[in-house]
Parts: C-alpha cells; structure tokens; sequence
C-alpha cells in the first residue's frame, strides 16, 4: 500500500516488569504447595487398586475380564452386543488387558501429571514454532510484527521434553501397559500372551519408545534455532536485504514438512499408548489441533498483554481481532475432530475402539462434558461477536477458559487410562499445571528479553504495521 | 425491477456526477480530497477491495454476517427437522441397536446442513443487493467497473458546486468525467 498513514517502524527492548516477574513466582510457589499438599493427600496405603488390579490373571478370558469390569454398568443391549463381540475377540485375538497392575500407584500419580504436564507444554512450544513457519511458508505479512513472541514460546522445547523425558523413563512400566508386558516375554500360547500388544511390539517398544523422540525433537530444534537465528541476523543486517528472509522461507518449508509428517508419533507414544490396545486413526491430528489452538490462545494472550504494558506499537486491534478468529476458526475445528473421532467409534461400536470411551463416558460423564464445554460451547458462543474478538478483556477471559480446557483435555487423554476409574482433579493437578504455567511465562517472557521485539528488517514489516482487516 | 430496493438503483436518480479512476491510490487521494470538501459521495465501484476507502468514506459495517447468521439458523432448522421427520415421526430404522431419538449420527446432517445454508445464502444475497444477480439487470457507471476501473458517484444536491467537485476530481486523476440523468451518462 502506497497510501495512508505513516508509521514509524522503531526498534523495542522488552524489559519484564517487577509485577510479571512477582505473579509468575507465586504461580511457581503456589504450585509447588498445592502440589505438595495434593501427595500429601493421596491415599499411600493402597498396593494398587483393587478394581483394576489383577486382571492379568485371566485364563478364564472373559470371565475374569467382565468380574474385573464388573463396576461398569451397561445398558443391557450393549452389554449383550459387547458380551457376544469379545468372545468373537477372545478367540481371535486373545483376551485383552486393559489394566495391569500398578507396582507403584502413588508415586505413578505424580509422574503421570509431569507426563502430562511436560507433554502439553512441549506440545504447544513446538505448535508455536509450527505458527511460525506456516507463516513463512504462506508469505503471511501481517503476522510479521508479532513473530518474536512464537518465537519466544519455542524455546520453551528443551524444558518440556526434559519433564516429558523424566517422567516416562522412571514411572514408564507402570503408567503404559505394553512396557509392562514388554517385560514379561511372552511367547504364543503361554498364559497372559496378548496377541494385539505383539503385534504392536515392532513399533511400540522401549527402544523405539526413547530413539524416536529424541531424534524428531532434535531435528525440530535444530531447524527451529536455524530459524531463529536467521531472525535475529536479519535484525543485525540492512534493510531491504532479503537474503535471510529467503532462507528463512527454506527452513521453514523444511520444518513445515517434517513437522506435519512426525508430529504424531509424539501423540502416538506418549498418550496413545497409555491406551495401548486401543485404535484411533485421527489421534495424532486431534492432539496436534488440542495444542495448536492452545498456542494461538497464549499468543493472543501474549500479544495483548504487552500491547497494554504499551509495547508492540505498530500492533492494532486489527492484529488481535485477527488472532481472535483464529482462536474461533480452531476452536470449531477442535469440535471437529473431536467429533470426528467420536462418531465413527460410537457408530462403529466396536469393542476395542469403544472402551477407550466406555470408561470416559460412564465413570467420568462430568470431565467429559467439562471438556466439551470448555473446548467448545464456551469460546464458540462468547467468541462469535465480531466486537468480542477485538476485545483484550474478553479474549483474555475466553483464553483463559480454553488454555485450562486443553490442559484437562491431556490429562483425560491420560488418566482414566492409566488409573481407570475414579481419577478427580485435584490439588496436584492444579498445582503441577500452576508451577509449569509459571515457569512457561517467566520463560518466554526472559526470551522476549533477548532480542528486539520487533522485527525492524522483516520485508513484510510494513504491510504488518498498515494492516486493517475492514471496517 | 421490483425484487430491487430502489434506493440502489441509479437509473431513477435525476443527476449524478461520475468520475472514472485507473489507478487505486489516486482514488483514495480523490476520495480524502472530496471528503475533505465535505462532498457527500454515493458509492464507489471497485472490482476488488481497495483498503482503507470505507473508513474515509465512513461507511457503515456490512450487515453480510447477520445474513449469514440468519441463513445458518434457517439451515439447521430445516436439516434438524428433516432429519427428526425422517428418522424418528416417518421411518424409524434399527441401526446396530441405536437409539431412535437425537443421536451423534445426526450432526453431520445438521453441520453440513448449516453450513449449506449459509454458503449459498450468503452468496445469493450478496449478489441480489448488488444487483449482479442474473436475470437483474445490472446499472453498471462503467462496462470495465468489474474489471479495472474504479468508479466514484456522487449525487448533486443543493447547494453542491458541481464544477469544483469535478475540478477535484479532474486533478485528482479522474481518467473520465460524466453526468447520470435518470440512467443517461453523459461524458463532460
């Protein structure tokens, strides 16, 4: 646009203010005593819990697999239905286990919520960096005045999937069923041989379970530093150079492919196969959407909260509104997937896709309606307005609702399969998800303070500024 | 053309002055210049959206989202009833032991549904009130308005100079100049 205001496009230093600093802390501290008064209340006499405990004793099959069962009510078609199909899969397949002991079961709690905790922060930083380069990859210029804080929320990585790490590799035998059974060597036709968590072995192992991962987000990380080094050299260069923008393109469609392609084993590993006899096709794309619109939400978040410390002055309402729908465009397709999920295993109604929600949806009706409620209806309906999308006020209320959601949508992704039924929020969940958000906004915030906050020589830097979304 | 809101038609106008612009931004300085002479202007003809021009001309915020709104509601109303006709008050069928009554098999009808709605309202409506309709006959101020040239119309009323607004126009980079009676162009 060769008309219109002029804007001066200056350089900002990020300075965190005492206030950010103080909130982020007491998040931290009163995260760590919730947490502590949530261990200090877990129930540490159980050996493990005697509805799910011993149902690896199951020679009998489906005898002992419906006494385990037993506190599971059913409707009586379903139940006859359900009843006829697993014998048809015991003879097939094997009796399945669908929980084993835990050998630790107080102790699994805690590292469990790390799981999930290191899991969705890990998950929405690399979202972040996805934001970045589908941008790139777009030749989007409006979004340019605001790339520092994606990139800012990136380098959060290394700290997610060191917790992530940690908390599979001590409680990894009694929060995944197929590690435990991997240890117990079984061949065909001995006693508790279980021919889907075999036939899964090739690819669900513990070898495979740490080299994988480790390897992919090494790669994201590199191809992300690349990318943000380029940003800031591009800042130390001239004006009108593009050469770093070119590179930056490159790097970006590098990462944009090998991220599309990977991102699923994360889910795939660490969340899927808490349910390890389970199949879900879509599952990969469900966790990426989960934590894609939570990224989106924390940038908006972000972008308003500096915009009102009076940083980001080349940013406008126009930027946020345009953030908003996003948040409102994926909070739908949330919905989407969701459903999509949803309705082909409850149409299929096929046992060894439905218990995954048999148990979510009879022990835990309340998360599961929570869930939708948070996810869905909530933003869907607050943010339909045009005029609430431009508002900080009610975004922030709206984000809020949705980043709390989509944590509680991990942690039913995880629990109810990893404990069965009778999980509940509690002061561990809120504390661990406290201390972790604490220390993700300190942490992006001191990101911030590293490099300018504007990128002065992004070729679009202009376009972003003059950007108007209409009247 | 009576299924036309006849404040859009320009041929019952009794005098409209035109200019004719090639180039976008001597539009927009024309328009700030007109504005700032305080010249009420009717409407201005792009073929695609010039940024910026609705904020100088001041016009209003598109009531197209609540067309929208309105079709969407008027689709899942009709697909839910549609389908609750068909599947629970006509014909109920025993799919695989599932239940007669509001199921997760129907969100499909009713999203698709909406979504249908909305889509093709929308696009009709948007074409009706801009007179691009077919079977209305258009009042195109100029054959290449929907291609590239952009067009400013400026009803006379009392009181209005004409000859200093198409002397603004006129250095403003106004390629051509005209007058509309009652859907006659004339070129000054």
């Amino acid at each position: 646009m060769g008309h219109g205001h002029h804007i001066e496009i200056k350089q900002e230093t990020f300075v965190i203010p005492a206030r950010a600093k103080q909130f982020s802390m007491i998040f931290m501290v009163v995260g760590l005593i919730l947490a502590g008064i949530g261990i200090a209340k877990i129930d540490k006499s159980a050996a493990g819990h005697d509805e799910h405990a011993k149902v690896e004793a199951k020679a009998e099959g489906h005898e002992s697999h419906e006494a385990a069962k037993g506190h599971e009510e059913h409707t009586a078609a379903a139940e006859h239905h359900t009843e006829e199909h697993a014998n048809v899969m015991t003879e097939k397949f094997g009796p399945r286990m669908e929980y084993h002991t835990i050998e630790h079961p107080w102790q699994t709690k805690i590292w469990a919520n790390l799981l999930v905790a290191g899991y969705f922060f890990l998950m929405i930083s690399l979202a972040s960096m996805f934001w970045i380069t589908i941008q790139y990859a777009a030749n989007a210029g409006w979004s340019a005045a605001i790339k520092r804080i994606p990139e800012a929320m990136s380098t959060f990585i290394p700290v997610g999937f060191i917790v992530l790490l940690i908390s599979v590799f001590i409680a990894k035998n009694d929060i995944y069923h197929w590690a435990h059974y991997e240890h117990l060597g079984l061949k065909p036709g001995q006693e508790g041989y279980d021919k889907v968590l075999d036939g899964k072995s090739g690819f669900l192992n513990s070898t495979m379970f740490f080299v994988f991962p480790i390897v992919l987000v090494t790669i994201w990380m590199i191809l992300g530093r690349r990318l943000r080094n380029l940003s800031v050299q591009e800042d130390n260069g001239t004006k009108g150079d593009i050469t770093f923008h070119t590179k930056s393109i490159r790097t970006s469609a590098i990462f944009a492919v090998i991220f599309g392609f990977t991102i699923s084993f994360m889910a795939w590993f660490f969340i899927m196969s808490v349910d390890a006899h389970w199949y879900s096709t879509i599952f990969g794309v469900y966790n990426f959407i989960t934590h894609w619109v939570t990224a989106i939400t924390i940038i908006a978040l972000l972008v308003a909260y500096l915009k009102s410390l009076g940083y980001l002055s080349i940013v406008s309402n126009e930027h946020i509104h345009d953030l908003g729908k996003f948040m409102f465009a994926f909070t739908i397709f949330w919905a989407y997937i969701w459903l999509s999920q949803y309705l082909l295993i409850w149409y299929a109604q096929i046992p060894e896709e439905m218990y995954y929600y048999q148990i979510r949806f009879e022990q835990y009706k309340a998360n599961f309606l929570t869930n939708l409620v948070m996810n869905f209806c909530l933003p869907f309906a607050l943010l339909l307005m045009r005029s609430a999308k431009r508002n900080r006020y009610v975004l922030g209320i709206v984000g809020t609702i949705m980043i709390l959601g989509h944590y509680h949508d991990v942690w039913f992704m995880v629990f109810p399969g990893v404990f069965g039924p009778g999980m509940q929020v509690g002061f561990l969940e809120v504390g661990v998800f406290m201390f972790f958000a604490g220390l993700f906004l300190i942490w992006t915030l001191t990101a911030l303070t590293k490099r300018g906050l504007i990128p002065v020589n992004h070729p679009f830097i202009e376009e972003s500024a003059h950007h108007d979304v209409g009247v | 053309m009576g299924i036309l809101d006849k404040k859009l038609s320009l041929r019952n106008r009794s005098k409209m002055l035109v200019g004719v612009w090639e180039d976008e931004d001597k539009l927009v300085e024309a328009t700030s210049a007109l504005v700032h002479d305080g010249i009420h202007i009717h409407d201005i003809y792009t073929p695609y959206p010039v940024h910026g021009l609705e904020r100088i001309i001041g016009a209003r915020r598109s009531r197209l989202a609540r067309v929208a709104f309105l079709c969407g509601l008027v689709g899942f109303t009709l697909m839910t009833t549609m389908i609750w006709y068909m599947y629970v008050l006509d014909w109920p069928v025993n799919v695989g032991n599932k239940p007669v009554r509001f199921t997760p098999s129907w969100i499909p009808v009713m999203f698709e549904g909406t979504v249908l709605c909305t889509a093709y309202g929308m696009g009709f409506i948007f074409f009706w009130r801009n007179r691009l309709l077919m079977g209305v006959k258009n009042d195109l101020l100029d054959e290449r308005q929907t291609d590239d040239r952009m067009v400013i119309a400026i009803e006379c009323v009392d009181g209005m100079n004409e000859s200093d607004v198409l002397n603004t126009m006129k250095s403003n980079g106004a390629v051509e100049l005209r007058e509309l009676n009652h859907g006659v162009q004339t070129t000054i």
